[in-house]
């Protein structure tokens, strides 16, 4: 039986705009197993980025619960989520969301600083990493001095060099050509494929959603459908 | 890497604002360095004129004399006395003196004044104003001349000059009135007119003579110390010493009540300028820091996704605060050096404005504008610049860790 990693149960999360109340997640009950390569799609507005919002603890719910590895996300102080993002949640932004004064080898080192991991274990993990995401040689690099492609590879390696329980991924080909998506998603599919790594995208795109094993549709705030791809 | 390395690299992603905060710093500490030196330099110089024209950083005396001055109130036994003041550490100098009222009469007018009996072998110019403003003649020979030193003014009214007689008359030790004749020796030029046209020195054994007293008895002793700043301290341990319970020992600011109230009055005011520009000098730094943390929201809240903590995110920035501050003292420390240098030992000369010297409190100060820093000082505007630009920091540094990750990440 395969392991279940995420779980939601009748979550829900209602914005105040002024004093209009948007329903951006409605009741959604639903789990990711281990190993899951999944896609929540659907319109602009439908609740996706909410959901992985809740599911990192970035976001608190309106109501329901979220379990992360068994563990109940609102019985977490801010200190307690901070800790659980750092060792079990990779993200991966749309934006890639570099930090611009380190270097490729430093970005993708940041949540090992952050774990106290020692410098030679360290340099092991990262170098690896970004072999396996193809920037060998290119660790010294900093932000601006890499494309597009070559930064969201570098977010990937920050996500998945820790060995998260989960991948969250916000819209992780918007910002990237055709080309340059297929090429990042070879490189998930492998990781997921090869590593168990399990990711949860986001997304419109259509280059994703051909990719991922299962697809969430998401329509205002609600599931509309939950397929595994045969 | 680390969020010190991290922090340092920040600080750099706009140089020109970073140069242009620390440059505020740097020119906080020139200020503080001036405000502060000036004050320094200008109350030690008035504290120590003022010691040096009769009465000492500390002063001995008979009990009650400081409050009503008086012939009949006579300090004893001064041979002992001024052996053991002379043993402590904090002593530069020390001299028996004699003060008193008296009218100075000349062919011509009769005119109120003081007297300072003072004994010519121990007194130098570096303790008593008056042989340092000598413009003619000298200090008499000896401690029994019969020669008197007047201010130019005095001697002026009288119409003496160099060699002239003049009749003192004063009250002697049973509060009879008692008259001496002596001769014009010596004329000094203060430039301040209260005293130039008051003050007269006499020898101190013939102002004995005149008053009755006997070979060890004065009315004071003037404590003249190495660094005016210890005399309060001093004061209190003499105090407090079985050899000294049977007299009063009193500080300048006891003995010189209304140049310490000026002191104090300057001071103040000096400290609300030097308060005025460390809240300055804060609301450049408070500026770029909340300005540096508002244009990072959204990566703080990257960074938090990632797991960085509220708390290591406030560490961030006040780091950032931190290496901001250690800049500017670094920037200011070495603008400061040469302006403190060139102002401690030339200084800026203001004789145009104020002619060749100015009194205040009584106290005749000169005209070139210098200043002087105490260790003290110096380490009371590192270390208050210091917290100050940490100070600054906090509030940016607090707000960055306590918006909710979701809200910096909708940032864009």
């Amino acid at each position: 039986m395969e392991q279940t990693i995420v779980e939601l149960q009748n979550l829900s999360k209602i914005y105040q705009q002024g004093e209009l109340e948007v329903k951006a997640v409605d009741n959604v009950s639903l789990t990711i197993k281990k190993g899951d390569f999944a896609a929540l799609c659907g319109p602009s507005g439908s609740g996706k980025t909410s959901i992985l919002n809740l599911i990192g603890g970035l976001d608190n719910p309106t109501s329901g619960d979220v379990f992360l590895d068994n563990i109940e996300l609102s019985s977490l102080t801010n200190s307690d989520l901070a800790e659980l993002r750092k060792n079990r949640i990779g993200f991966v932004f749309q934006a890639y969301n570099l930090i611009p004064v380190m270097t490729a080898y430093e970005n993708a080192a940041f949540v090992l600083e952050l774990q106290g991991i020692d410098k030679a274990q360290q340099h092991q993990q990262v170098m690896q990493t970004l072999k396996e995401v193809g920037l060998a040689g290119l660790e010294h690099r900093r932000p601006d001095e890499m494309s597009g492609g070559q930064q969201q590879r570098v977010a990937i390696a920050r996500a998945i060099v820790t060995r998260p329980t989960i991948v969250l991924a916000d819209e992780p080909t918007a910002n990237v050509d055709s080309h340059t998506a297929e090429a990042l998603l070879d490189l998930m599919q492998n990781l997921n494929q090869q590593q168990g790594i399990t990711f949860l995208f986001s997304t419109h795109d259509q280059h994703v959603i051909d990719r991922a094993k299962r697809i969430i549709k998401m329509h205002d705030g609600k599931i509309a459908a939950d397929d595994y791809r045969a | 890497m680390n969020l010190n390395t991290l922090a340092w690299r920040n600080l750099w992603r706009h140089k020109r604002r970073t140069l242009i905060t620390a440059s505020s710093i740097a020119f906080g500490v020139l200020l503080a360095v001036t405000f502060t030196g000036a004050g320094d330099y200008f109350y030690t110089r008035m504290i120590d004129a003022g010691a040096n024209m009769g009465m000492g950083h500390i002063t001995l005396a008979a009990p009650d004399f400081n409050r009503a001055p008086s012939s009949k109130k006579v300090l004893k036994d001064t041979d002992s006395l001024l052996a053991q003041v002379e043993q402590i550490p904090e002593v530069k100098d020390v001299m028996a003196r004699i003060q008193g009222q008296a009218m100075f009469a000349s062919a011509h007018k009769s005119i109120g004044g003081m007297f300072f009996g003072v004994d010519p072998e121990q007194e130098n110019p570096e303790s008593n104003l008056f042989i340092k403003a000598m413009i003619e003649g000298g200090m008499p020979k000896s401690a029994s001349d019969k020669t008197i030193v007047l201010g130019v003014d005095l001697a002026r009214k009288l119409k003496l000059t160099m060699g002239k007689k003049v009749v003192y008359t004063t009250t002697d030790i049973n509060g009879d009135i008692v008259s001496a004749i002596a001769r014009v020796g010596g004329l000094f030029q203060t430039g301040s007119n209260e005293i130039d046209s008051a003050v007269a020195l006499l020898p101190i054994q013939s102002v004995q003579q005149v008053l009755g007293y006997q070979q060890n008895e004065v009315s004071v002793l003037a404590v003249i110390l190495h660094d005016q700043r210890h005399s309060h301290q001093l004061r209190d341990r003499m105090q407090a010493m079985s050899q000294f319970s049977h007299i009063e020992v009193l500080n300048w600011q006891q003995t010189q009540p209304d140049l310490a109230g000026m002191i104090a009055v300057d001071k103040s005011s000096n400290y609300i300028s030097q308060l005025l520009i460390a809240l300055l000098v804060a609301a450049g730094i408070l500026n770029t820091m909340l300005m540096s943390v508002l244009e990072r929201k959204r990566e703080f809240g990257v960074m938090m996704a990632l797991g960085m903590s509220p708390r290591n995110l406030f560490l961030l920035v006040m780091l950032e605060s931190f290496w901001l501050a250690v800049l500017g003292l670094i920037i200011g420390t070495i603008v400061t050096i040469p302006w403190y240098l060139f102002m401690s030992q030339t200084g800026i000369d203001l004789s145009a404005a104020y002619g060749d010297g100015f009194s205040f409190g009584g106290v005749l100060l000169d005209t070139v504008f210098k200043i002087r820093l105490f260790k003290e000082s110096i380490i009371a505007i590192l270390v208050g610049l210091f917290t100050l630009a940490l100070c600054a920091g906090a509030y940016p540094a607090w707000r960055a860790g306590q918006t909710p990750p979701v809200e910096s990440l909708k940032t864009i």
